[in-house]
């Protein structure tokens, strides 16, 4: 098996698990742990396409509110401190990823005849 | 706010945002399509379905450039609050196009590969071993997956169901991929970019959003919310009563994220959370009118008394009990459940 097909046989079960994940979740327990989905159905297929893509934080959350620790404190609790190293990190990574992009750049600053860099692929 | 979930929520306001939105969104493909098709590196003969891909691409960057200027604009001056305010809808839209860009891509250059065409996306190019020639659309692939992951848990469910921290620190996937999509744009377009005003305007929009990023963290690292002083008993002291002015409030910072809002309101101080139950936006920084504050970010609102929002919405707020001594303000450390009334006490003793 190619890691390509490893890819796809990996992301195929996880899609896969999710919608069985989103039918039960969607059915049943959606109103189980959110009193305003109570009687609130047109935007139940909305949700679909998240909970394909991250059913384990579903799965973690739908067992916090059920169990009755899903309502801590800690929603009050912003993260707000994480946004300085954020920030830093992002701006640091933009200026990276520009300056080692272009200095990459074979016609930089002047053109010359391309030169190839591995062999073609499939 | 809302009493039931309903597929989107629209006002007013969101309206015209999203008007202006996909106006602004449909006069910049135009303008890369049909009047400055050049600046795409497009002098030379071109397919169609590569010329609309680049213009969705450049689309797709620059309004995840707004989108990311946004929020330290606003953190820098409070005139750029509407902005924020409907950026959900703008998040899902640069979503749509990105994939657009993506489809466009994969159904030109790997639609007649010999095997699946999703596969030959990731068997083109293989050289992750070398910085020049690196599969930059490696890049793009992550920075889709995540832009999908945001756009898809953008409704208001999903802030009440994972809680605000938790759907905060899933949407930070933001910074990560805009800094995959500058790497997809520098190992990618700018290697053969020949017209060099597309390169003014990603390398303008990228430090823009670099330099309003820093300059807002500096900025709220400089402005901190100062921390509540413990008393002997237990409790804190926020602040002098005075120091608040009528139908507004002190914010103090008690253990590590939890902050407490004391507000003034008729001569009378009521303490609740300073995190809005909907996205944790500052309570405090708005102002207080018949008792109910109204969040600067989206509009919700609380009785300062109860933590709780006007008939018929749900949502609350943890409350703290509060006492006024020699003229200072003190609260409770360990928060009332959220919605636990608390009788306010004059703000000036008696």
């Amino acid at each position: 098996m190619t890691t390509p097909e490893l890819v796809f046989l990996i992301m195929r079960w996880w899609l896969t698990i999710g919608a069985f994940v989103a039918v039960v979740f969607l059915t049943f327990g959606v109103d189980r742990i959110d009193e305003d989905a109570r009687g609130a159905y047109v935007f139940r297929p909305l949700l679909v396409p998240g909970i394909l893509l991250i059913w384990p934080l579903v799965l973690w959350r739908w067992f916090r509110l059920e169990t009755g620790s899903g309502l801590e404190p800690a929603r009050y609790r912003p993260v707000r401190s994480a946004h300085f190293i954020t920030s830093i990190v992002m701006a640091a990574l933009i200026a990276a990823v520009i300056f080692i992009g272009l200095s990459q750049r074979q016609s930089w600053p002047s053109d010359f005849a391309p030169q190839q860099l591995s062999a073609p692929g499939e | 706010m809302s009493v039931k979930y309903i597929p989107v929520q629209w006002n007013r306001f969101k309206w015209y945002y999203d008007a202006v939105l996909l106006i602004s969104v449909g006069a910049c493909l135009w303008l890369f399509i049909n009047v400055t098709p050049g600046v795409l590196s497009h002098e030379r003969p071109i397919d169609p379905q590569v010329h609309n891909a680049r213009a969705f691409g450049v689309c797709a960057f620059l309004m995840l450039s707004v989108i990311l200027a946004s929020g330290p604009l606003a953190r820098l001056n409070d005139r750029f609050l509407p902005l924020v305010y409907n950026r959900r809808h703008f998040g899902v839209l640069a979503c749509f196009v990105a994939m657009t860009h993506a489809s466009y891509i994969i159904n030109w250059y790997f639609n007649f590969s010999k095997s699946n065409k999703y596969e030959a996306l990731l068997t083109a190019n293989t050289s992750y071993g070398q910085v020049a020639g690196f599969p930059f659309e490696t890049f793009g692939i992550f920075a889709i997956i995540c832009l999908m992951i945001l756009a898809f848990t953008s409704h208001d469910f999903w802030l009440k169901f994972l809680s605000p921290p938790v759907w905060k620190r899933l949407h930070y996937l933001i910074y990560i991929a805009y800094a995959s999509v500058v790497a997809h744009i520098a190992w990618g377009i700018l290697q053969d970019q020949r017209n060099h005003t597309l390169t003014a305007i990603i390398l303008g929009s990228a430090m823009t959003v670099a330099g309003l990023h820093i300059a807002a963290a500096l900025k709220e690292r400089r402005e901190k919310d100062p921390a509540a002083q413990a008393a002997t008993d237990g409790w804190v002291r926020v602040c002098a009563a005075d120091d608040i002015a009528e139908g507004r409030a002190k914010i103090a910072r008690l253990s590590g994220e939890e902050r407490v809002a004391v507000f003034r309101q008729d001569g009378k101080l009521s303490a609740i959370s300073n995190a809005c139950a909907h996205q944790n936006g500052p309570l405090g920084e708005g102002r207080v009118i018949d008792c109910f504050v109204t969040c600067p970010w989206h509009g919700f609102q609380y009785d300062v008394r109860t933590g709780q929002s006007p008939a018929p919405f749900t949502e609350k707020i943890p409350t703290y009990n509060i006492a006024l001594r020699d003229g200072a303000v003190y609260v409770d450390p360990k928060a009332n459940p959220p919605g636990t009334p608390v009788d306010p006490i004059p703000a000036e003793a008696t």
